[in-house]
C-alpha cells in the first residue's frame, strides 16, 4: 500500500509539474536575464550589447 | 478474584536403555518422549516404559528453539515440547525442514515448521476442505477461500527430539499435499487409514523471535517460501489502474491547458535585413503590451532564407522597469537535391513575463564574405517576428504520459518474478513466463 501511495504521489508530481510549467509560463530556452536595461536603450539600439553577440556559429551545408 | 495458574508442571523419567532423565511438559497427552542421551524413542503410556525405537543420526541436530522455551502466539502462552526434522526427496535431493510442536495445556497444541528462514505457525484443522478446482488444478476450498494446490510429496521423519501426543518413528512417511493461498497454506497429510488437514500462517524469523523472546537475529529468509506474501504489493491490476488515473488526470491537465491557453498573438511584422547595409543593423521594435498573469512569450521568426542562414540577437525589454531577456537565435536552411538541412524558421519562448509594455531589440547578421561552398543563396533575407503570449507547451506531459506507467511497469515486472520464484519450487515450475497468479 505504502509503494502504491508513493507511485500515486509520484504521478500526481510528473502531472502537476507538466501543468505548473505551463501556468508559469517556464521554459528551457537559454537566456540571459537582466535588470536595468537603461531606457536609452530605445533611441539607441547600438549601444547595446548582447550577451549572444559573440556565440561561435554554425554555417551549415554538407 | 480467580488465582492466576500456575506454570505446567514438569515430569520426568528414566530412559530405560541409557539411564539418561527425560522430561515431560505434555502431561497425560504424551504418548512418546525421545531420550536425547541414547535417541531411544520410548512408549510413555507402558507400565514399563518400553523403547518403541532406537534410531542413528550422523549429527545431533540442535532446534532453533530450544525444548521447553516458551512464548506467545496469538496471545496465549506456548510451550516447546516436541521437535522433529521431515525430509523429501526430489530428484535424488533431499530436502529437510524443522517442525516444533507447541502445547498449552488450555489451548491444546500448534506448530512450527522452518525452512530455509522461512517459518509457518500450523494449527491441526478441525473441519474438512472442500476439494475443487482453480485454474484447471486441484485446489480445496476452505471458508470461502481457495487454495491452489502446490506440491505434492513423500515427507519422512528423519530426526525426533522431545516429546509427542502421538506415535513417532524415525522413518515414518507421509503423503503430503500443500495448497496455498498466501500468506495461508493447507497441508494434508496422507498415512494409510488417515488424512489430517491443518493450516499455516507464513511467519517471518523476526516474527517467531520476538513471540519467543529468542536471543540473537533469526536466520535469514532464502527465495520465495510457498505461501510467503508477496513484498511486491498489490496486483497488475490495481497498478495498472492507478496508471490509468494518472493518465487521466494529465489528459485533463493537458485539455485544461489548450483550452485556457489565450496564446495571444500581441505582435506581428515584417522586416527586411541586408548585410551590404552600411550603418548600425539592430533596431527596436514598435511597444506592445503584454498582459495578464505572469506567463511565457514565444517569438517566432519566419525567414525566406534558402542556402544561407541568419544569426539574430535579441533582448526583449519591458520599457517601464528596464528587465529584460537577452537571447540569440541562428535559423538556417541548405537543401540539395536529395536532402536539406536546417530550417527556415525557428522559435523561442521566453519563460515567465509579467505584465507590461515590452519592445524587442533586434540585430541580424549575416555573413558578408562567405567562403563556405554552400553559403550561395542572397545576402539578404526577409524575416517576420511574431510575438504570443501563454502558449501552450505540450511537452511535459508527453514527459509524463511516458513516466506515469513506469513504476507500474517495475512493480508488475517484480511481483511477476517473485511468483515465477515461488511456483518454481511447486510441482508446475515451468521454463518459460508461466509464473502463477499475482498475490492480491
Amino acid at each position: 500500500m505504502t509503494k502504491q501511495l508513493l507511485y500515486i504521489i509520484y504521478g500526481l508530481a510528473l502531472a502537476t509539474g507538466a501543468g505548473v510549467y505551463n501556468y508559469r509560463g517556464m521554459s528551457m530556452a537559454s537566456m540571459n536575464e537582466l535588470r536595468n536595461v537603461p531606457k536609452s536603450i530605445r533611441d539607441n539600439p547600438g549601444a547595446y550589447r548582447s550577451h549572444y553577440g559573440y556565440r561561435p556559429r554554425y554555417f551549415g551545408g554538407k | 478474584m480467580a488465582a492466576k495458574a500456575a506454570p505446567p508442571q514438569v515430569r520426568s523419567l528414566t530412559c530405560p536403555n541409557c539411564g539418561g532423565a527425560i522430561e515431560l511438559r505434555g502431561m497425560a497427552h504424551t504418548l512418546n518422549a525421545v531420550c536425547v542421551q541414547c535417541l531411544s524413542i520410548i512408549d510413555t503410556k507402558s507400565e514399563t516404559l518400553q523403547i518403541v525405537q532406537k534410531f542413528k543420526a550422523k549429527e545431533r541436530i540442535q532446534p532453533l528453539i530450544p525444548l521447553g522455551t516458551r512464548g506467545k502466539l496469538h496471545g496465549d502462552p506456548y510451550e516447546v515440547i516436541g521437535f522433529q526434522v521431515r525430509t523429501i526427496t526430489v530428484d535424488g535431493t533431499d530436502y529437510s525442514w524443522h517442525e516444533y510442536l507447541l502445547f498449552n495445556p488450555y489451548k491444546g497444541f500448534r506448530y512450527l515448521s522452518f525452512y530455509s528462514g522461512h517459518w509457518n505457525d500450523i494449527k491441526p484443522l478441525k473441519g474438512l476442505p472442500v476439494i475443487t478446482e482453480s485454474g484447471g488444478r486441484k485446489a480445496v476450498n476452505w471458508l470461502n477461500t481457495t487454495y491452489k494446490h502446490f506440491q505434492n510429496a513423500t515427507a519422512r521423519t528423519t530426526y525426533v527430539m522431545g516429546e509427542f501426543p502421538y506415535q513417532v518413528r524415525v522413518g515414518d512417511e507421509a503423503a503430503v499435499d500443500d495448497y496455498i493461498a498466501p500468506p495461508y497454506m493447507l497441508s494434508s497429510e496422507t498415512i494409510p487409514g488417515e488424512v489430517t488437514w491443518s493450516l499455516g500462517e507464513y511467519k517471518t524469523g523476526a516474527d517467531i523471535w520476538k513471540a519467543f523472546n529468542l536471543p540473537g537475529s533469526p536466520p535469514p529468509a532464502v527465495g520465495a517460501y510457498a505461501n510467503e506474501p508477496s513484498p511486491h504489493t498489490g496486483s497488475a491490476a490495481k497498478w495498472f489502474s492507478i496508471a490509468v488515473a494518472l493518465w487521466t488526470l494529465t489528459f485533463v491537465l493537458l485539455v485544461a491547458t489548450a483550452l485556457f491557453s489565450s496564446n495571444e498573438k500581441i505582435f506581428s511584422t515584417l522586416y527586411t535585413y541586408s548585410e551590404n547595409t552600411p550603418g548600425e543593423h539592430s533596431f527596436v521594435t514598435p511597444i506592445f503590451e503584454v498582459k495578464g498573469r505572469p506567463s511565457n512569450v514565444e517569438i517566432e521568426l519566419g525567414t525566406n532564407l534558402h542556402q544561407n542562414w541568419a544569426y539574430f540577437n535579441m533582448a526583449l525589454i519591458n520599457e517601464q522597469t528596464g528587465q529584460a531577456w537577452d537571447f540569440g537565435r541562428e535559423v538556417s536552411y541548405y537543401s540539395g537535391s536529395d536532402w536539406s538541412e536546417g530550417s527556415a524558421s525557428d522559435t523561442v519562448r521566453v519563460p515567465s513575463v509579467p505584465a507590461g509594455r515590452y519592445y524587442l531589440r533586434i540585430e541580424p547578421e549575416m555573413d558578408d564574405h562567405p567562403t563556405d561552398f554552400y553559403t550561395t543563396g542572397p545576402r539578404n533575407v526577409t524575416y517576420s517576428v511574431t510575438i504570443r503570449r501563454d502558449v501552450p507547451t505540450y511537452w511535459p506531459f508527453v514527459i509524463a504520459f511516458l513516466l506515469i506507467p513506469v513504476p507500474a511497469i517495475i512493480a508488475v515486472i517484480r511481483s511477476w518474478a517473485f511468483e515465477h520464484v515461488r511456483w518454481q519450487e511447486s510441482d508446475y515450475a515451468t521454463t518459460s513466463g508461466d509464473s502463477g497468479d499475482d498475490d492480491e
